[in-house]
């Protein structure tokens, strides 16, 4: 009797305790495997590991960053960190950065992903829309800003001149300016957030909403027993991804402010180009990387483990 | 089989390491091939790109199997440079932007035995030539600068140029121009360098020569820098500024110039080239700096573009050739005419085009004393940053002075031990 390929299927489907034989053409080739991890791995000691071990070790020097020689320094680099008012404010405008920009990220991502979750016409050219600026260049994206906010010719002006009012200079003030470039972030990677919240929402099995509706659930509770807590993991991801990314803030910045007024609008990641490039003091640029490094992965650790105790109590 | 493959696998991923560590190279030849490699410091666009290309061309024809590389410069020269100097692979010649001896000397080769050495401007000896005469590169121009204004904003406010020799001549002047409705100050704050540009053209008229002495020493004078932030400040209070100084680049500056929308500018010359790009007939000229201790009215000078040779360089020959092809008069006057500056060596002739009327009253005549840069001489390498920023911090009030002052004066000492 010849077995179809169906019968065996169902066979083995049935059979749970079922593994492939250890024939030639099923043996698993972990070793195989293994090795193919090595130019991974190669690429990430070379671009990940080593530039991280030798900006540790550069941390503890007085190098200038760009002459043969320099001098160990020990903890001195880290000793300015903590004096350094220059630096206070820089971090404090990472942390606007980065948790402005995933509060309003989360906020209206997911209203957008629930609004085009709907059946609706055009809803896939809007999510493509919402979507097109994750893909443009932040610097692109900056300059687009830019040119819309400068003074003379820029087209926010024009409009205001046009209905009679007055220039503004939008990029004149801290506040302002801080705003600004929360909200250019915020308008780049909503689209992200949007997609992930999007993709999470069209897992919940649409059975939880009839058996809900069946008890007499509808609109707020539905959202909030039974969307919330089963899309956590889209929670977790969306806003892990935005607040590294914020953290990181760089190419918005020195397109559209250069870090001005001042040092008012840099982030952390602005400032150690500006330490290391143009105040040439490369150790200490190098001691700010390694903070910033310690503040983000302790960030996202503490972040991870309190999203998965939700998930999990979910 | 098995042992294969592992051994394939890992042989490639060891060569797609190593070619890695060598892509960036610790070939201090620079130029691949033969070629030489000059790193030009200036925008693919710009006249003197356009000069450097037809001259190398000429140069290549007449030096059979030299090829030379001309790289333009991406916005941050300085920032590439210092890449290549800190990963050994090192230019053959790039354009050392002020700094050929204090930053780059200990990278360069000595070039004061060249023959176009004897013809280096006047202007260019201080900050150019070290102690024992050494000199590392090979100027184009000179970069002679005081306060560029419109003549017919000037005109129309009552103003002449020749009145202001004191920073409260200068206040008046400014009154009277913003009574006109013009703006008295064009600054590009976007840009933010040219906002350290306020410091190197006032602090030479406010530190007396003692204390320049004791900066030069490591002693940072506190009283006299708060004065020049204090006149900065002051510019501030009277709403001298233009309102979109935050968003204004140099191309902005260059362009209120040509339209006659600002008084004056405190930027180099090559910003009145521009504003000649947008205006041919612009009256713009530029004039000697006031003071502020009652001394004569001085115009700034430096380095601008001057061309240095790598010490190490595998080409030692083709470069000194190219510099010298390049420092013959006729083609120094092209070069020099490019950049819109007086050329670097005194065999060339001057072509300033429409400043040409500033340079023959104040600097051919010698009537006017010139002083180096401020922050080249006396602020220790890696100052300029700190200057720029603080700077723009009493300018957009987001720093007193005092705060400003003591945040160079924490960074003056700094780099001063760092130096040493």
């Amino acid at each position: 009797m010849v077995d179809s390929g169906i019968d065996t299927a169902v066979r083995r489907s049935a059979d749970a305790t079922y593994r492939p034989t250890a024939g030639p053409r099923h043996r698993p080739r972990q070793g195989l495997v293994n090795v193919l991890y090595l130019p991974a791995l190669a690429l990430l000691a070379m671009f990940t590991a080593y530039p991280l071990v030798n900006g540790v070790g550069l941390s503890f020097t007085d190098w200038d960053g760009y002459s043969p020689g320099h001098h160990l320094v020990g903890l001195e680099n880290y000793q300015r960190l903590l004096s350094d008012g220059t630096f206070r404010t820089v971090f404090v405008n990472t942390l606007v950065y980065a948790l402005g920009s995933t509060v309003l990220q989360q906020v209206l991502g997911l209203g957008l992903a629930l609004a085009l979750d709907r059946p609706m016409r055009g809803r896939a050219l809007l999510r493509a829309i919402i979507y097109l600026p994750v893909l443009v260049s932040p610097v692109i994206m900056g300059t687009i800003y830019y040119l819309l906010l400068q003074y003379d010719n820029g087209a926010l002006n024009d409009i205001v001149v046009a209905l009679g009012g007055e220039q503004q200079a939008w990029l004149s003030t801290t506040t302002g300016s801080v705003a600004i470039i929360v909200a250019v972030n915020t308008i780049q990677f909503v689209g992200l957030s949007m997609i992930i919240y999007l993709a999470g929402l069209q897992s919940i099995p649409t059975m939880y909403y009839e058996a809900a509706r069946l008890d007499g659930a509808s609109g707020w509770s539905l959202f909030r027993r039974i969307t919330v807590p089963l899309l956590q993991p889209a929670f977790a991801t969306s806003i892990v991804l935005n607040l590294i990314g914020g953290m990181k803030l760089f190419d918005v910045i020195k397109v559209l402010t250069g870090g001005g007024p001042g040092y008012s609008t840099n982030s952390v990641s602005t400032f150690i180009g500006l330490t290391y490039f143009n105040a040439q003091s490369a150790g200490y640029a190098a001691a700010m990387g390694v903070a910033l490094f310690a503040v983000i992965m302790i960030m996202t650790l503490v972040l991870n483990a309190a999203l998965n105790k939700r998930r999990l109590e979910a | 089989m098995r042992r294969r493959l592992v051994l394939t696998a890992a042989i490639s991923a060891l060569t797609l390491a190593l070619t890695g560590c060598t892509g960036g190279g610790t070939d201090s030849g620079g130029g691949k091939g033969g070629q030489v490699e000059f790193l030009t410091g200036t925008a693919v666009d710009s006249p003197l790109y356009g000069q450097y290309q037809d001259l190398v061309k000429k140069f290549e024809a007449d030096h059979s199997g030299v090829k030379v590389n001309l790289v333009p410069s991406s916005t941050d020269h300085e920032g590439d440079l210092k890449v290549r100097l800190a990963s050994g692979n090192i230019p053959d010649i790039w354009m050392t932007h002020g700094w050929s001896l204090l930053r780059y000397g200990k990278f360069l080769m000595p070039l004061q035995n060249e023959p176009w050495a004897k013809d280096l401007a006047p202007a260019l000896k201080p900050a150019m030539l070290g102690q024992g005469g050494e000199l590392y590169a090979m100027p184009v121009d000179t970069d002679i600068a005081g306060l560029l204004y419109n003549a017919d904003v000037l005109a129309e406010a009552g103003v002449k140029p020749d009145d202001i020799k004191t920073w409260d001549d200068f206040n008046r002047a400014a009154a009277a121009i913003k009574a006109k409705g013009k703006t008295p100050i064009y600054a590009a704050g976007k840009d933010q360098w040219p906002t350290g540009l306020f410091v190197d053209w006032i602090a030479p008229g406010v530190f007396s020569e003692a204390e320049l002495k004791s900066m030069k020493e490591g002693t940072f004078a506190e009283g006299s820098y708060t004065k020049v932030l204090d006149t900065v400040g002051a510019f501030r209070e009277a709403g001298l500024f233009n309102k979109d100084y935050s968003s204004a680049t140099t191309d902005n500056v260059a362009r209120a110039l040509a339209e006659g929308k600002t008084g004056f500018s405190f930027l180099m010359n090559f910003v009145a080239t521009s504003a000649f790009e947008y205006k041919k007939d612009a009256r713009i000229g530029f004039m000697p700096v006031p003071t502020a201790n009652g001394g004569e009215p001085y115009l700034i000078s430096g380095e601008k573009n001057a061309l240095g040779i790598n010490k190490d360089t595998k080409h030692p020959k083709e470069a000194k050739e190219l510099l010298a092809f390049l420092a013959q008069p006729e083609n120094l006057t092209k070069l020099a005419k490019a950049s819109g500056s007086a050329p670097g060596l005194t065999s060339a002739q001057s072509d300033l085009g429409g400043l040409q009327s500033s340079y023959d009253t104040y600097v051919k005549s010698g009537a006017v004393p010139t002083v180096p840069y401020f922050d080249r001489v006396y602020m220790p390498n890696g100052a300029w940053d700190t200057m720029v920023k603080t700077t723009d911090g009493v300018v957009t009030k987001q720093s007193t002075v005092a705060d400003s002052v003591a945040k160079v004066k924490t960074d003056f000492t700094k780099l001063y031990a760092q130096a040493k």
